[in-house]
């Protein structure tokens, strides 16, 4: 089934809608009869009235010609079914004066007056009953549709007003980033269900940011604490290299050994260090003009790209400079660096480049063997390479963000590149 | 030349002692702050090793205290590699050189000589090897008392390679000691080959034995031995 997302005030609006709907057909079903039952009370008390009258006036011995006017009157001779009496039907008589057809009530009954039986006619006009009956209806659906109007437009203007904390609160949930440093943001609202609502969020960040908070300490201290057992370890076996004894027979083990208790501490150092920028613990941020640093760590590893025959173009500007700290900025200049010669195949070519507030490192080579999406993951690497760590990219990515800069990946005609820019 | 170590560590400890001592240093140890404070205050050191992380406060303390004291003492401290500040923290209160943990042994032992060296001891250093003679002061080396010239890598291979004789150097300890924090590169290990081979060859050509050998595909061993 097709989920459809409709908001809330629409769906009561919707719902309300039917409601007064109902509420108001019947209201006018139910004055409809009342209207009904009062205008053929009304009928009933003035036809017996005349009625009454007839007797009155048959049993002094008027006329009955002189009181026509008031009914049509027929003496009986022979004694009716009272049963059949009496009846009431509709009837429309021409007005000649106002040339229009006029409804009126006509009861037809029998009265006795002194023995003798009389077949009395009387009409009512009751076009002004009508029209009250009338009256219900017409003034009811309008009054119907101008509340729904009015309710639908009420709704959407109180949906600004009203839901304006709840939307608030909703921002506040979409931008919260666990680990953030800044205290979440309180809305005032007298609203119940927002306040348990964001009372609720409050807790479950509280709770979120306290196991964060352990974890990373966690961390922290697993990658701190390996290095000295490691170190331990590294200078035993490195006794062991220097025991030809050993050597001669398990060189190989030793070897691997040595070699993986290398990796192993890379990467405590490495998950470490991004532990700490994650702690904000690299803080005095300056501007700082990249030129030089690009050209300090190009330097360094200037043999490096002669042995691989990598040539380096660079277009540096001496303007060019960063918001960030010194320390941070080396690292991502020293792993941009390391990645481009990494990956860049012999013969392959290097290009950084700064300009108009954005640095790019560009290098040729082959498409990623992974998505192109997964390249700032942790652990992320091209397989081919053992000694890389993975975490390179990631160390970058996590500083770019911490200092509102804005890193983008792009691989077009066979080279790879990577753009910072301020965000 | 006397050495206090300072480390909290026992098993490392024991281990740089132990090597330390096989490279004809005196050393004493202290594994906490207080104690080194009461060592410093009562001996006379050469140069003072210490850890920044002691269980009974940071080193820097007891390097503000040498310097209150102006003890004349070469100063090495030991960091974790990712605590970028510390380098720069103890260098300015005065510290001679630092290392990041985990570090190579043959590596220790190069920057203690040459902060040594530094210092007042052997100011007209020059080591002698065999054939080899190496004038620290003018960075110069002679084979057979001939002059060989050499590259700055080169020259800072064999320096380390004469310091940490008749023992294994891994190539991982070279890199480091040669391009420091961009030593993760991973074409380094061909890249000193080619920089022994060149060294090699710079010496023999000079008339010396071939003093470096590779040893398992895992580093060098320089001696006069030639197997």
């Amino acid at each position: 089934m097709k989920k459809r997302n409709i908001r809330l005030l629409v769906k009561i609006t919707f719902v309300f809608i039917i409601f007064a709907f109902i509420a108001f057909y019947s209201s006018a079903v139910f004055l409809t009869n009342e209207a009904d039952e009062f205008i053929n009370a009304n009928l009933e008390s003035k036809f017996n009235n005349t009625e009454e009258r007839l007797k009155h006036h048959i049993s002094k011995g008027r006329e009955i010609e002189s009181l026509q006017r008031y009914a049509e009157i027929k003496p009986l001779v022979i004694i009716p079914d009272t049963d059949y009496y009496p009846v009431f039907s509709d009837t429309t008589i021409y007005d000649a004066e106002l040339e229009i057809e006029r409804t009126y009530k006509k009861k037809t009954a029998i009265i006795n007056v002194n023995g003798r039986y009389y077949e009395v006619t009387i009409i009512r006009l009751i076009e002004d009953f009508m029209r009250l009956r009338e009256d219900i209806f017409g003034s009811l659906i309008p009054a119907f549709i101008l509340l729904a109007v009015s309710f639908v437009i009420f709704s959407y203007l109180l949906s600004g007003y009203y839901f304006r904390p709840f939307n608030k609160i909703l921002e506040l949930m979409r931008i919260y980033k666990v680990g953030q440093k800044s205290d979440v943001k309180k809305i005032t609202t007298s609203t119940l269900e927002f306040n348990n609502m964001q009372d609720l969020f409050h807790e479950m960040i509280y709770r979120i940011e306290g196991d964060y908070k352990r974890l990373k300490e966690y961390t922290e201290h697993m990658a701190h604490e390996i290095q000295t057992p490691l170190t331990i370890i590294r200078n035993k076996t490195e006794n062991l290299i220097s025991d030809p004894s050993v050597m001669d027979k398990h060189s190989e083990t030793v070897k691997i050994i040595y070699e993986e208790t290398n990796h192993l501490s890379k990467l405590g150092t490495t998950l470490n260090l991004l532990t700490k920028i994650e702690n904000n613990e690299f803080n005095k941020a300056e501007n700082v003009a990249t030129k030089n640093v690009i050209e300090k760590h190009l330097s360094a590893v200037s043999e490096i790209l002669s042995l691989k025959s990598l040539s380096v173009e660079t277009e540096l500007s001496d303007e060019h400079s960063i918001f960030i700290d010194p320390n941070l900025f080396d690292v991502i200049v020293k792993n941009l660096l390391n990645n481009a010669i990494n990956y860049t195949p012999s013969n392959g070519n290097i290009k950084i480049q700064t300009t108009n507030n954005k640095l790019i490192f560009r290098n040729t080579g082959e498409v990623l063997p992974f998505q192109e999406m997964k390249i700032f993951e942790r652990f992320q690497r091209n397989n081919s390479s053992r000694n890389s760590l993975g975490l390179g990219l990631a160390l970058v990515k996590k500083i770019c963000d911490i200092n509102n800069l804005n890193i983008e990946y792009s691989y077009t005609e066979k080279i790879h590149s990577f753009t910072i820019a301020a965000s | 030349m006397k050495l206090l170590l300072v480390e909290d560590n026992t098993q490392l400890l024991f281990d740089m002692k132990e090597f330390l001592n096989a490279n004809d240093f005196r050393v004493e140890t202290a594994s906490t702050l207080t104690e080194a404070k009461e060592k410093v205050n009562m001996y006379q050191y050469d140069l003072l090793i210490i850890d920044i992380g002691l269980p009974d406060g940071s080193g820097f303390e007891l390097v503000k205290e040498i310097k209150k004291l102006k003890y004349e003492t070469g100063i090495l401290i030991l960091t974790a590699k990712d605590a970028v500040g510390d380098k720069v923290e103890g260098l300015n209160l005065g510290a001679d050189d630092y290392m990041t943990k985990p570090f190579h042994k043959a590596e220790l032992n190069a920057r203690i000589r040459s902060i040594l060296r530094r210092n007042k001891f052997n100011k007209n250093d020059e080591i002698i090897f065999g054939d080899l003679k190496i004038d620290i002061a003018a960075s110069e080396v002679f084979v057979k008392n001939e002059k060989i010239i050499l590259t700055k890598k080169e020259y800072d291979l064999l320096l380390y390679f004469v310091q940490n004789p008749n023992r294994v150097i891994t190539k991982e300890s070279i890199a480091e000691y040669l391009w420091g924090d961009h030593a993760d590169q991973a074409d380094n290990f061909d890249f000193i080959y080619n920089h022994i081979k060149n060294l090699r060859k710079k010496i023999s050509s000079a008339g010396g034995i071939n003093y470096i050998q590779a040893m398992y595909g895992m580093g060098y061993k320089f001696s006069l031995n030639q197997d």
